[in-house]
C-alpha cells in the first residue's frame, strides 16, 4: 500500500476519568475510503474531532505526508487540508448557499464569481446545487452537498463524514454514495463514521472498528471474511441479534382515528394535509418519511401540542374537533419526542427529576397537589434503572451526563409508566447504537400488547422490523398505507418516501 | 508540560470555592485601588473590618442594610430561576414603598398596629407585584424583552414617587422639604435592642426560607425549574410558560415591594429621596453570588451589606470616596463568574499521572 496521507499514532484522549481514545493508530490513504465503525460512545467522534482540530489529543502524533503537525482549531486543520462534515450541518439557514460558502471560503474565492466558482466545483464532483437558494429551502441531502462543496473549496484533501446517511432518504443515500466514489477517484482521502454495517461493506476500502475507546480491528476491506455478523460482533463485543422477535398480537379496538385532518403546525414547519388513518390496540402503525415532510406538525396535532385546522379526530371512541381536542385531557397518551435532549428531558436536572416530567400528578400531594414528592420520583427512577438496564450511577445523575441510548431509556420508562392507551414514538432510535436500539424495539413491541403504538420515523429498517401497517408521508400527505406483510408493496416504501408514487 | 484540562466532575463544594475565589479577587483588586489612592491596604481593610464588627451597634447597621438586600436578592433570584431578568426590583421597591406609605398615611391612618402592619406588608407586596406584572404581561403576551421593560420602568417609578412627595403627598408641615409626612407610629416596624434593626430583618429571613421550600418542595417550583432550564421540555410536559411567567414576576415584584416597605416603615418613616438608592440593582449581585439559592441569599446580602458599611468607614477614617465599595462589589461579581469558569478546569502536572482504569479494562464483558 502507498504511504499514508495522514497518520495518527498513539492518540489518547481522556475526559475526566473516561478514556475516550486509548493509544489509537489510524491511517488515511489517498483515494481510499476508511470506514470507522463503533457503537455510540466508542470514541469514533472524539478521534475524528481530534483529527479535525476540534479537540486536542492528550498524547500521540498526527503526521501529514510524513510531516508532524498539530492543530489548534478546526481552521488550522482545514489549513492542512483536513475537513469534517458534522452530523449537524454547520450552515446558516437564513442565508443562501453562496453566502454560506463565502463565509468560510472568502479568502479563496472571488466575491463576484462565487456562483460560478461554486458551480464549477459542484460539476467537477457531481454535486448538483443551486448557489442562489436559501439553506432552509434545501433538503438534508442538498445541505450535505453544500457542506462537501465547502470543504472542496477550501481544498480539503481529507474529508471526514460523521454519520452521513442518518438524515438522508434512500435515493439520496444512493446519490451520496456516488459522490463518495467521485471523491475517491479524485484522490481524496475519506473517513466515514457510521454504525450501519451495509454501508461499510458497500463503500469501504479500509475498515476500523472501535469499542470502548480502543481500536479493536483495523483491516483492509475483504468482503469475504468480514460478514455483517462478524462486524456487528466486533462492534459490540458479543453476538447481536439484528432481528427482533415479533410475536403476533391480535389487533383490538381502534384507539386513535384521524379523519381528513389538516393543519399548519407551528411557525416554519411543513404543514400536513388531509391525513386519515387509524391505530388499533395491539398494532404498531408506522408513519415513515424523510424529516421535514409534515410529520412534526402532525405529531404535534395528535399530542395536542399544536393545532390542526380541519378534519376530526377520535380517541377511544370519542370524536373531537381539532379545537375540542386541544383542550381535552391526554393523560393516557404517552409520547417519546424526537429531541430527547431538549424536549424529552431537562439536561441540567437529575434523571430522577426527569422521570416525573410528564406525570407530575402521580407525585403531587397536599392541598391541590401543592407539594411534590421528589423522593418518590428518585425511587421510581432507581427501579427503572434496574428494569431497563440503564447505565447510570444513580437517579441523581444529571440527564446530560447520560449517553443518548440510556437517556432514551429513561424517557421510555417514564412514558411507559403512564399506562398509556396510545403510545407515540418519534424517531425513537435515531443515533442510538445497536444494543440500545434493540432494547427500545423490544419495549415498543411489548407495549403494543397493551396499547396502540404510533411510530413516526425515517428509518426504513426500523419500520420493517416493527410495523404491522405502514403509512408513507411525503410533502404533508400520506401517499399510501401498506400492510407490512405484503412483501411486494413493502418494496415500494423507499421510492414512496422520495415522493415517487406509481 | 503542565496542562489544563476540563474536570469531569465538579468538586464537592464548588459553589463555596467559587465564592471564595470571588472574595479573594475582590480583596486583591481592592488592595490595588487602595495602593493607587495612597492608603495601606491592610489598614484600609482593618478599618472596614472595624466598621463592621467593631461594635454591636456597627454590626446592627450591617443588618439594617442587609434587610432590603435580602428582599431584592430573593426577587431577582426567583425570576432568574425561570431565566427572567428582573432588573426592575428598584422600581418595584419604590412602588412597595409608595403603597406602604399610602396605606399608613391615607388609607388606614388611625388603625392599630396589629391591623396596620399586616395591611402595610400586603399593600407593599401588591405595589411591587403590580409594577412587576407590567413587564410580566408584556413578556407573557407579546414576548417583549423583560430586561428592557423592567429596567425602564424603574425610572418611571422613581419619577412618580418624586411627583408624590414633591406634590400631592408633600408634608404640609415639612417646611418645604421634599417628603411626605411621617407615617403614624402604629405603622413603624418594631426595632430590636435599641438599634435600627427592625422587624423587616426576620421577615426577610422568613421569606428566604419560604421561597426555598416553594422552589424545592412544591410542584410549582418544579415547573418553574423545568421552564427555566428547558422551555421546550416544559411545553412538551404541558406547563404553561406564559402563566408561570406572570406568577413568577408577581412573586418577584412582591418580594421587591416588601423591601420598599421595610425601608419606609423600618428606617425612614416617610417617603423621601433616599428610598431608591440602588438596593434593587444590588439585588442582582446578591442573587447571583448566592447562585440563585434562596437560602444563600441572606448570607450574600450580609456580605454586601458589610461591604457598604465598611465602605462608609473608609470615608470617615481616610476620607476616601465611599463608592469604593461599589468597585469591590463589582470585583466580587466578576470574581464569582471567573471562579465558576475556573473551577471547571484543573491543572495537571506531568509525571504525576496515575494509571486511570478505562471502561474497557475488562474487555468483552457484557453489561
Amino acid at each position: 500500500m502507498t504511504e499514508a496521507l495522514v497518520s495518527l499514532r498513539g492518540i489518547s484522549k481522556q475526559f475526566g476519568t473516561v478514556s475516550a481514545n486509548l493509544d489509537i493508530d489510524f491511517d488515511i490513504h489517498r483515494g481510499r475510503v476508511h470506514a470507522l465503525l463503533g457503537e455510540n460512545g466508542a470514541g469514533k467522534s472524539t478521534l475524528m474531532s481530534i483529527l479535525a482540530g476540534r479537540y486536542r489529543a492528550d498524547s500521540g502524533t498526527i503526521t501529514i505526508n510524513g510531516t508532524s503537525v498539530s492543530f489548534s482549531s478546526p481552521a488550522s486543520a482545514l489549513g492542512h487540508g483536513i475537513g469534517m462534515v458534522y452530523q449537524r450541518f454547520m450552515l446558516i439557514e437564513s442565508m443562501t448557499v453562496a453566502e454560506n460558502l463565502l463565509l468560510s471560503a472568502h479568502r479563496r474565492i472571488d466575491r463576484k464569481n462565487v456562483a460560478l466558482t461554486i458551480q464549477e466545483t459542484a460539476q467537477q464532483y457531481g454535486l448538483d446545487i443551486d448557489p442562489h437558494k436559501y439553506i432552509f429551502e434545501l433538503s438534508m441531502g442538498e445541505r450535505q452537498r453544500v457542506e462537501i462543496i465547502k470543504l472542496l473549496l477550501l481544498d480539503a484533501q481529507v474529508l471526514i463524514f460523521d454519520e452521513p446517511t442518518a438524515v438522508l432518504t434512500p435515493p439520496e443515500v444512493a446519490a451520496f454514495f456516488s459522490v463518495i466514489d467521485t471523491l475517491r477517484n479524485a484522490g481524496k482521502g475519506i473517513v466515514f463514521i457510521t454504525h450501519k454495517l451495509e454501508e461499510v461493506l458497500k463503500l469501504a476500502d479500509d475498515i476500523s472498528v472501535m469499542r470502548k475507546g480502543r481500536l479493536i480491528v483495523s483491516t483492509r476491506a475483504d468482503r469475504e471474511s468480514l460478514s455483517r455478523r462478524r462486524l456487528a460482533q466486533l462492534m459490540v463485543g458479543r453476538d447481536v441479534v439484528l432481528q427482533v422477535v415479533k410475536e403476533p398480537v391480535e389487533p383490538g379496538d381502534t384507539v386513535l382515528l384521524l379523519e381528513n385532518l389538516s393543519g399548519n403546525g407551528s411557525l416554519g414547519s411543513v404543514s400536513f394535509d388531509d391525513i386519515s388513518f387509524e391505530v388499533r390496540r395491539g398494532e404498531i402503525f408506522s408513519i415513515i418519511g424523510v424529516a421535514g415532510n409534515g410529520q412534526s406538525a402532525l405529531v404535534e396535532a395528535i399530542t395536542g401540542l399544536g393545532p390542526a385546522h380541519s378534519g376530526q379526530l377520535s380517541f377511544c371512541g370519542r370524536t373531537y374537533t381539532p379545537r375540542q381536542w386541544l383542550n381535552s385531557s391526554k393523560d393516557t397518551i404517552a409520547y417519546v419526542p424526537e429531541d430527547r435532549y431538549h424536549t424529552g428531558s431537562v439536561g441540567t436536572m437529575s434523571i430522577g427529576e426527569n422521570s416525573g416530567l410528564t406525570r407530575l400528578s402521580a407525585y403531587q400531594n397536599g392541598i391541590g397537589g401543592m407539594f411534590l414528592d421528589r423522593k418518590q420520583m428518585l425511587n421510581d427512577c432507581a427501579a427503572a434503572i434496574k428494569t431497563f438496564n440503564i447505565k447510570a450511577e444513580s437517579p441523581d445523575d444529571t440527564a446530560d451526563s447520560l449517553s443518548g441510548g440510556n437517556l432514551q431509556k429513561v424517557i421510555l420508562a417514564r412514558e411507559l409508566s403512564r399506562n398509556p392507551r396510545l403510545f407515540i414514538a418519534e424517531q425513537p432510535t435515531q443515533g442510538l447504537d445497536i444494543s440500545a436500539t434493540e432494547d427500545i424495539w423490544k419495549a415498543l413491541l411489548e407495549c403494543r400488547k397493551e396499547a396502540a403504538v404510533l411510530l413516526v420515523t425515517g428509518d426504513l429498517k426500523e419500520v420493517l422490523s416493527l410495523s404491522d401497517r405502514i403509512g408513507v408521508i411525503f410533502n404533508g400527505r400520506i401517499l399510501e398505507i401498506i400492510d407490512a406483510h405484503d412483501a411486494d408493496a413493502v418494496g415500494r416504501v423507499g421510492l414512496l418516501m422520495a415522493g415517487v408514487s406509481s | 508540560m503542565i496542562r489544563i484540562e476540563k474536570r469531569a466532575v465538579l468538586p464537592r463544594y464548588h459553589h463555596l470555592i467559587a465564592a471564595l475565589i470571588a472574595f479573594a479577587a475582590a480583596l486583591g483588586l481592592g488592595s490595588a485601588i487602595f495602593i493607587v489612592l495612597g492608603v495601606n491596604p491592610f489598614s484600609a481593610y482593618q478599618a472596614m473590618f472595624n466598621g463592621v464588627f467593631g461594635s454591636f451597634h456597627s454590626f446592627s447597621e450591617v443588618l439594617v442594610k442587609t434587610t432590603p438586600l435580602i428582599f431584592t436578592g430573593l426577587a431577582v433570584a426567583v425570576a432568574a430561576s425561570m431565566m427572567l431578568w428582573n432588573i426592575g426590583a428598584e422600581g418595584q421597591l419604590v412602588w412597595g414603598g409608595i403603597f406602604a406609605a399610602g396605606t399608613a398615611l391615607y388609607l388606614l391612618p388611625s388603625a392599630p398596629a396589629s391591623v396596620l402592619i399586616p395591611m402595610i406588608i400586603m399593600a407593599s407586596a401588591c405595589g411591587g407585584m403590580m409594577w412587576a406584572l407590567i413587564p410580566g404581561l408584556l413578556k407573557a403576551r407579546f414576548n417583549v424583552n423583560e430586561i428592557l421593560t423592567t429596567l425602564l420602568l424603574n425610572y418611571v417609578a422613581i419619577i412618580y414617587m418624586e411627583h408624590l412627595f414633591y406634590g400631592p403627598w408633600r408634608d404640609p408641615a415639612g417646611f418645604g422639604f421634599p417628603g411626605t409626612a411621617q407615617i403614624p407610629e402604629a405603622a413603624h416596624l418594631i426595632r430590636f435592642l435599641g438599634t435600627r434593626m427592625h422587624l423587616g430583618f426576620p421577615l426577610a429571613l422568613a421569606c428566604a426560607l419560604l421561597l426555598f421550600i416553594v422552589m424545592k418542595k412544591s410542584s410549582w417550583g418544579y415547573r418553574v425549574q423545568v421552564i427555566g432550564s428547558e422551555a421546550r421540555a416544559a411545553r412538551y410536559a404541558g406547563f404553561s410558560v406564559s402563566r408561570h411567567t406572570l406568577l413568577v414576576m408577581a412573586l418577584s415584584g412582591a418580594l421587591a415591594g416588601m423591601a420598599g416597605m421595610a425601608e419606609v416603615c423600618g428606617i425612614h418613616y416617610r417617603l423621601q429621596t433616599g428610598l431608591a438608592v440602588g438596593y434593587g440593582y444590588d439585588g442582582i449581585i446578591v442573587a447571583w453570588l448566592a447562585q440563585l439559592n434562596p437560602l444563600a441569599v441572606p448570607f450574600t446580602a450580609l456580605l454586601l451589606g458589610a461591604l457598604f458599611v465598611g465602605g462608609e468607614q473608609l470615608q470617615t477614617v481616610f476620607g476616601l470616596p465611599s463608592t469604593i465599595s461599589l468597585i469591590l462589589e463589582a470585583a466580587l461579581l466578576f470574581g464569582l463568574f471567573g471562579g465558576q469558569a475556573l473551577i471547571r478546569y484543573r491543572i495537571v502536572f506531568p509525571g504525576r499521572k496515575k494509571e486511570i482504569p478505562t471502561a474497557s479494562s475488562h474487555s468483552g464483558t457484557t453489561s
